[in-house]
């Protein structure tokens, strides 16, 4: 409303982040779960001499350069590249809100860059103290903002007392955040054990060596494992209302909680017949096996962690739709098109004789030709429903969802639709502009399909 | 339509710190940004000419840049980070509509940089000992260089179309549905998008230069007495040839100017920024003109800090420029503050430790370098 909405046919702009913030939570938790295995290993290393597991070590670590320093980095950047096009709103609040957290974890990140390519790059030639103080430096700056992060992404799910005081402490250390800490911390781990069995099952010949491998990195699989369970259950006690009632209704998130449930099972199973009673099952099969199904666990994880929030992007503070809760009112006495900065604009250059007393006078919308009437419901439509439909084929189309529906139900739904799902924001117009969104609709929606006695 | 009706009201929130502060981390960022950008800008595409039908010392210097490129563009990404971040803050109001006017190609520049990074990484692959460079190899290296050309201009068509309000009008309705942008729109039309562009190609290759006699004074001890008496001739021609193209495309960026930017910055007191900013460069082709016949340590180091000088400067008056441009339309100086002192102190903290233990590494490296092989 305040900003363009970006129009992205088929898919809507905000599905793109939640491709992107899925792709990259995958890498993100080994960026940190990964840099606390090649501490904790690199010491194990050192101390024992095993000059095998050194040399496997500094392959890992090559990898994990690749993977995290970087596709992690870029798609971390991708996330806030995406959000700031496709809700620029909320990008807008975050950053005022929140840029001094971002700082402080840029202040880590530099740490953990620097560290990390020293650790690599300076393998053999640090003594092995100063070699292993690298490893840890990298480690507690990944975790640090791993918890800096959360604090941020954990304020949009629960912004807790935020909203009263808009202290940055109090958003920061939200009902979420320590949950989310636990429940990211334990991901880290368990995803970057999943993460070590894939390399070592493919780059490690010497069984004896990849059963260590395989054997020292299930405890911290299992405590990751036990930790995301913990804090799941935090995360859900800490939702909102709203988000428990969103859980719960929502057939697909059913889908996606029971996968996650029954996943989750099955990866501590293998972990425990697999790793740590057998380790020389670790083979590229089962160890591919094993790290599809956590990667199916975290992306489903992701993805429902997205989709609770409805109908906000940052529980009560901003509306799935770019509009702040507290605009609702005015817009619906004034107008959205008038209320609007892009839609104004749009309105004033494409029909001025709208415009009286430098104000879009709502009654002269329904005098206009329909075609103009369901152009206007259209704009209306990019503006006030895109965030979350596509139009007439796609993610969640409008088109689809209101087959066979009469004018009088659409218009019904189109003035109430926190009413007919409380996951949908209010209606933030006037009844003029009701109309011409319904008819808008009407115009692009099929009948009942036809064959169904 | 006028431009300003697209601009949308100001934050509730107001900025989190007064605007000196936010826009001094905003340059110094932008300055930090600029010196490994820079390097993959101009350096890779020089890297790989020269990797093709340089001698024996361009193929050395070749390998060396290429060898460090990784690291480069990593502290590259997280340097680009403060600058982002503060623009965001204090610019927001410019910054998301004009992306999303261009959405598009500003969501490809995360696409090309992450092919440009791996095709780096594949590239240096063929220079490790005992390996070749492949013809795949070397056309990953090709890729990457011309995506990172790629994305130094949908880079500056984001930051010109931030301040080029005027073209905003025609562009959305261009390219738009029901008033929804397809963000497919470019800022072509701007006229001070290619000289800006091509001034900072030439800046580039003065920065490529400084960095040829910083590394051969710093970081190429091992390396022949030859190869860091070519460095320093290969250096200086480059210098010289950045230099005259950075004035030239200077001059003809400067011409595009509004008048009312022209004005400001070409009388008392910003003249003498504009001065500064134009002769800048002459200090370490100064220096590089010094050390043609041998690169010492200090003199290195010197010409690194003078080069981040001349940075700086170019950082200092964009900056000042992109505020009168934007001020027609918007006074970003004018918004509320609600400062949030105690994260801002926190983070200052956290600052200063940081750069302590960035010291506390790099001295460990340092000591490590000085060790016989």
């Amino acid at each position: 409303m305040h900003y363009p909405a970006w129009y992205v046919p088929f898919l809507t702009s905000p599905m793109l982040i939640a491709i992107i913030a899925i792709l990259h939570v995958l890498v993100s938790h080994y960026a940190v779960g990964g840099g606390l295995f090649l501490a904790v290993e690199t010491r194990y290393a050192y101390r024992t001499n095993n000059k095998e597991y050194l040399a496997y070590l500094k392959d890992h670590a090559w990898f994990f350069i690749l993977i995290t320093v970087v596709y992690g980095a870029i798609t971390g950047v991708g996330i806030w590249w995406t959000i700031g096009l496709a809700s620029p709103l909320a990008t807008e609040t975050l950053i005022h809100t929140f840029v001094f957290g971002w700082a402080m974890e840029y202040v880590f990140f530099v740490l953990e860059i620097i560290s990390a390519f020293i650790f690599f790059y300076y393998w053999g030639r640090l003594e092995p103290k100063v070699h292993q103080a690298m490893a840890w430096i990298y480690a507690f700056s990944a975790w640090m903002s791993l918890v800096l992060i959360t604090g941020i992404t954990a304020f949009m799910l629960n912004s807790g007392g935020w909203v009263e005081n808009k202290n940055f402490w109090v958003g920061f250390f939200n009902p979420q955040f320590v949950p989310q800490v636990i429940a990211r911390t334990g991901g880290a781990l368990l995803l970057s054990s999943l993460y070590v069995y894939l390399h070592a099952a493919f780059r490690v010949k010497d069984t004896a060596l990849r059963d260590l491998i395989a054997s020292r990195s299930t405890l911290p699989a299992l405590v990751g494992a036990a930790c995301v369970t913990l804090g799941g259950i935090g995360w859900y006690i800490f939702l909102p209302e709203s988000a428990k009632a969103a859980l719960a209704a929502a057939s697909s998130l059913n889908i996606f909680m029971v996968l996650i449930f029954v996943l989750t099972i099955a990866v501590f199973a293998m972990l425990y017949l697999g790793p740590l009673r057998h380790p020389n099952w670790v083979s590229p099969g089962f160890a591919l096996l094993l790290f599809g199904m956590g990667l199916a666990v975290f992306s489903a994880g992701e993805f429902v962690r997205e989709a609770v929030r409805k109908p906000y992007i940052i529980y009560n503070v901003v509306l799935s739709n770019q509009i702040l809760p507290e605009e609702v009112a005015t817009l619906r006495e004034k107008g959205y098109l008038e209320g609007g900065t892009w839609t104004s604009a749009w309105v004033r250059a494409r029909y001025p004789n709208v415009v009286r007393s430098q104000q879009i006078d709502e009654k002269a919308l329904l005098a206009l030709p329909e075609p103009d009437q369901r152009e206007l419901g259209k704009v209306l439509f990019q503006y006030h429903c895109s965030s979350c439909h596509a139009t007439t084929e796609g993610y969640s189309a409008v088109a689809q969802l209101l087959r066979g529906w009469t004018p009088e139900m659409i218009k019904n739904l189109v003035q109430n639709p926190e009413k007919f799902h409380f996951f949908m924001p209010p209606w933030a117009g006037t009844p003029e502009e009701a109309e011409l969104l319904t008819k808008y609709l009407v115009s692009i929606t099929p009948p009942r399909p036809g064959g169904m006695r | 339509m006028t431009p300003t009706e697209l601009i949308g009201p100001p934050s509730p929130l107001g900025y989190p710190a007064p605007y000196w502060f936010l826009v001094t981390f905003k340059v110094l960022g932008f300055t930090l940004h600029m010196v490994p950008m820079h390097l993959w800008f101009v350096g890779i595409l020089l890297a790989m000419i020269f990797a093709q039908r340089g001698d024996v010392h361009a193929q050395r210097w070749s390998a060396r840049l290429m060898r460090q490129m990784p690291v480069i563009i990593a502290l590259g990404i997280n340097f680009g980070i403060v600058p982002l971040l503060f623009t965001q803050v204090a610019y927001y109001r410019v910054f998301y509509p004009a992306t999303i006017l261009m959405a598009w190609p500003w969501f490809l520049i995360i696409m090309f940089l992450t092919f440009a990074y791996y095709g780096v990484y594949i590239y240096v692959t063929g220079l490790k000992d005992g390996a070749k460079l492949t013809t795949l190899k070397r056309a990953a290296g090709w890729v990457s260089a011309i995506l990172f050309v790629a994305i130094s201009f949908l880079f500056s068509n984001g930051f010109s179309l931030m301040t080029h309000l005027s073209a905003w009008p025609e562009l959305w309705q261009e390219t738009s549905v029901a008033g929804a942008p397809l963000g497919t729109g470019l800022n072509t039309s701007d006229p001070t998008l290619w000289p800006r562009w091509l001034m900072m190609f030439g800046l580039a290759l003065t920065t490529v230069a400084a960095y040829t006699v910083f590394d051969a004074g710093v970081f190429a001890r091992r390396e022949s007495p030859e190869y860091r008496r070519w460095a320093a001739n290969f250096a200086l021609k480059f210098y010289t040839v950045g230099l005259i193209w950075f004035a030239v495309m200077g001059s003809w960026y400067l011409s595009t100017w509004p008048a009312d930017a022209r004005d400001q910055m070409l009388s008392s007191p910003l003249i003498i920024l504009t001065a500064l900013a134009a002769l800048g460069p002459g200090l370490p082709w100064l220096l590089i003109f010094f050390q043609r016949r041998q690169i010492t340590q200090a003199l290195a180091i010197l010409t690194g800090l003078a080069q981040f000088g001349v940075l700086a400067l170019n950082a200092i008056s964009r900056q000042i420029v992109q505020n009168i441009e934007l001020g027609k339309f918007l006074d970003v100086t004018a918004e509320p503050v609600n400062l949030q002192l105690s994260p801002l102190i926190v983070f200052l903290v956290l600052f200063v430790a940081g750069l302590g233990v960035v010291v506390w590494m790099v001295g460990k490296v340092w000591q490590a370098e000085r060790q016989p092989a």
